[in-house]
């Protein structure tokens, strides 16, 4: 379903959606966040590459997965918790960051269903936004499969037209917002299509960077296991989490039990983010280390992206959205290490 | 002025002559602006080495690196590494001496002063230039900036882009170094800790309000430790299962272990780790500010740090990194030491 609305109504249809939670990108200062929108007339939709992506709603970076107490010598009383099934829209969602939560969506699901994350993702609707310039001066959306106007894992897909929007549903989840904002919505003139085609087709040209023959990477990668490669490319790494916590596809975590009261014992079962650039991530209860230095876990996070994850569901794990490199302190640019890892050797 | 070319001479002597295993300075990045830490091994490469007010970051930070590197080593090459610093980067090097974290052989100091000026902040740039993209930023010799763009040349008076560190930096020159290049131009700071005025005109409850806002937005990818040259602990309280856990230590003895905190990115562990650290850098922070420009989330971190130095200053008259002789100030005591304040 393909329909179009005017900028001004904009507004309005929020208000019909008010009996969804709705998150939105928010502007602190210098950065895009994705917060509970209290003021529909608060929600800019002209926006920069949010910090992080909405894996944080979805995927929480904390989780309670139940709570434990111990009365008496019996066995501690157990209660679970489940997330709140709560209605929930997210809008501005970049084409990038809903091809992530597909890419997440088979981490979680698969032969095992994660129920937290399930809960969350099944109760969400995801409303995203064409780019039609790069959000971020380090977008290669292009080199991974993507495209700036992929309505890939969306429920609908705006196009910023000047003064109006071109909506298309994609679905179900789509088609019943717009119905709740039935009388702001026309349908679109041929020109709007054109329009929208023209305004698309152009967003693909201003994407600057871009990694050729990514293809070859995967392949490659197979046999620098032990090169001294990783050694050299991460002279210059810190060891911080900025680039796994920033990206839209690490889905890694730890679970722990966070102990409130000793006697009596009393606590909650927490899974958490983690991060396999931390010191901690492969730390054996032995004292051993698998992972003992920062070129170890470079390398992990390239092969974890281009080479396991290739392997296992047949995509990169990876979709250009460009915040590992926007943010990494150092200037480690994951594209300069994928093309030094294709050309390596040859 | 700075010429690039005595830089690049004096690394190719060194290496040359073998006297420093490789040289840590500032490379050209490939994408953008910014430049990138680079480490030069072969004397054919010094041509990579550039300086310029883009080059933000304090690379002593490499030299913890370097440390643990060597202590895995068998059979180490004792030689020091040449390293490329700014003033405030030399006060870091002065504390990892004081500390004896480092000896002062284990460094060739190749010391670049910022000649009354320093370096710029990339947000501010980005501010000024509103969506265009800097190409160089060179100093003049008034001082000013002078950004290249597509379009041409702007100049911009200093203060506009600065690092706000660099408003009130005391060290425009490196205090310790084996090679000089530019001019031991000290520029005169009146108010060396203006930035926290503001801070301190507010009421407890408007502080308290502030920081539980700023620390709750933290996502504890640690970048803030990560990059401080003073965070060069084998073990960090925060990554509370990396603690020496040999082959003999037993269950019991790990689960008795005390969490100093979870891993839950909720406010009262945020502000454990962020105390913990601001309280560690007491008397050894040195303002690089490094921590700030980092944090992928904007928490305003250099305020805690410049607090604390502040009242090391005040209480103590104690500035960090800038005598290698001077006992660190938490592992010294003197008669006259101030003590009103134990209660």
């Amino acid at each position: 379903m393909d329909k179009i609305l005017s900028k001004k109504a904009f507004s309005q249809w929020i208000k019909m959606l008010q009996s969804y939670r709705i998150y939105a990108p928010l502007r602190d200062d210098d950065i895009w966040t994705y917060e509970v929108v209290k003021l529909p007339e608060h929600i800019d939709l002209d926006f920069l590459t949010t910090a992080l992506s909405p894996k944080k709603i979805i995927f929480p970076q904390k989780e309670v997965f139940l709570e434990f107490r111990k009365t008496n010598e019996d066995a501690p009383e157990i209660k679970e918790l489940l997330p709140e099934e709560d209605p929930t829209i997210i809008f501005g969602v970049r084409p990038c960051d809903a091809k992530a939560l597909i890419l997440t969506d088979k981490v979680f699901g698969g032969d095992f269903d994660d129920i937290y994350y399930w809960k969350r993702r099944n109760h969400t609707i995801l409303v995203g936004l064409a780019c039609n310039t790069p959000p971020s001066p380090n977008c290669f959306c292009l080199s991974v499969d993507g495209s700036p106007h992929s309505t890939d894992g969306l429920d609908i897909l705006m196009t910023d037209l000047g003064d109006r929007y071109y909506v298309e549903s994609l679905g179900k989840k789509g088609d019943e917002l717009l119905n709740l904002g039935k009388s702001l919505f026309t349908q679109p003139k041929s020109t709007d299509k054109k329009d929208k085609d023209k305004i698309q087709d152009e967003s693909r040209k201003k994407i600057k960077r871009q990694i050729k023959d990514l293809k070859k990477v995967p392949p490659k990668l197979m046999g620098m296991w032990d090169s001294p490669f990783w050694d050299e490319e991460a002279m210059s790494c810190l060891r911080c989490g900025i680039c796994t916590y920033m990206c839209p596809t690490c889905h890694c975590f730890d679970i722990n039990d966070e102990i409130l009261s000793r006697a009596p014992l009393k606590g909650r079962r927490v899974r958490t983010w983690d991060n396999c650039q931390f010191p901690d991530f492969t730390m054996h209860s032995s004292g051993h280390n698998p992972r003992p230095d920062k070129s170890s876990r470079l390398r992990q996070r390239i092969m974890h992206k281009f080479q396991y994850f290739v392997e296992c569901h047949q995509d990169y794990q990876c979709t250009g959205c460009g915040r590992c490199i926007s943010n990494c302190p150092v200037g480690i640019d994951i594209i300069e290490v994928l093309e030094k890892v294709r050309d390596y050797g040859s | 002025m700075v010429n690039i070319e005595d830089l690049r001479n004096e690394a190719r002597r060194i290496l040359k002559e073998g006297k420093v295993k490789y040289v840590i300075g500032y490379a050209k990045s490939q994408n953008g602006l910014m430049p990138v830490p680079v480490f030069v091994k072969d004397p054919e490469d010094v041509e990579k080495l550039i300086w310029d007010p883009t080059c933000i970051h304090n690379l002593a930070k490499f030299l913890s690196d370097e440390k643990k590197r060597k202590a895995k080593e068998k059979k180490p090459d004792e030689r020091p590494v040449g390293i490329v610093v700014k003033g405030c980067d030399s006060r870091a090097i002065i504390v990892l001496l004081q500390e004896k974290y480092i000896n002062r052989d284990d460094v060739h100091i190749l010391g670049i002063s910022c000649e009354g000026s320093g370096v710029i902040d990339e947000k501010k740039l980005a501010k000024k230039l509103k969506g265009k993209k800097a190409e160089s930023v060179e100093l003049d010799e008034k001082g000013d900036f002078v950004v290249s763009t597509k379009d041409g040349k702007i100049k911009v008076p200093a203060e506009e882009l600065l690092a706000e560190r660099c408003l009130e930096c005391r060290a425009n020159y490196p205090i310790i170094y084996d090679i000089l290049l530019g001019d031991k131009t000290r520029k005169k700071v009146d108010a060396p800790f203006h930035s926290l005025d503001k801070m301190e005109s507010l009421t407890e409850e408007e502080r308290w309000a502030f920081w539980q806002e700023q620390i709750s937005k933290c996502i504890r990818c640690y970048a803030c430790r990560s990059v401080c040259p003073m965070c060069y602990c084998d073990e960090c309280v925060v990554d509370t299962i990396n603690f020496a856990v040999m082959a003999d230590t037993s269950a019991d003895e790990k689960a008795g272990r005390i969490k100093w905190i979870e891993k839950s990115p909720v406010p009262s562990e945020n502000f454990v780790y962020h105390l913990v650290r601001a309280i560690h850098l007491a008397g050894r922070c040195i303002d690089c500010a490094e921590c700030e420009r980092v944090c992928p989330l904007d928490i305003p971190l250099r305020f805690l740090n410049k607090k604390l130095e502040k009242e090391a200053k005040e209480l103590f008259g104690y500035d960090a990194g800038f005598d290698p002789d001077e006992p660190s100030l938490v592992s010294s005591f003197k008669d006259e030491d101030p003590e009103d304040f134990i209660r």
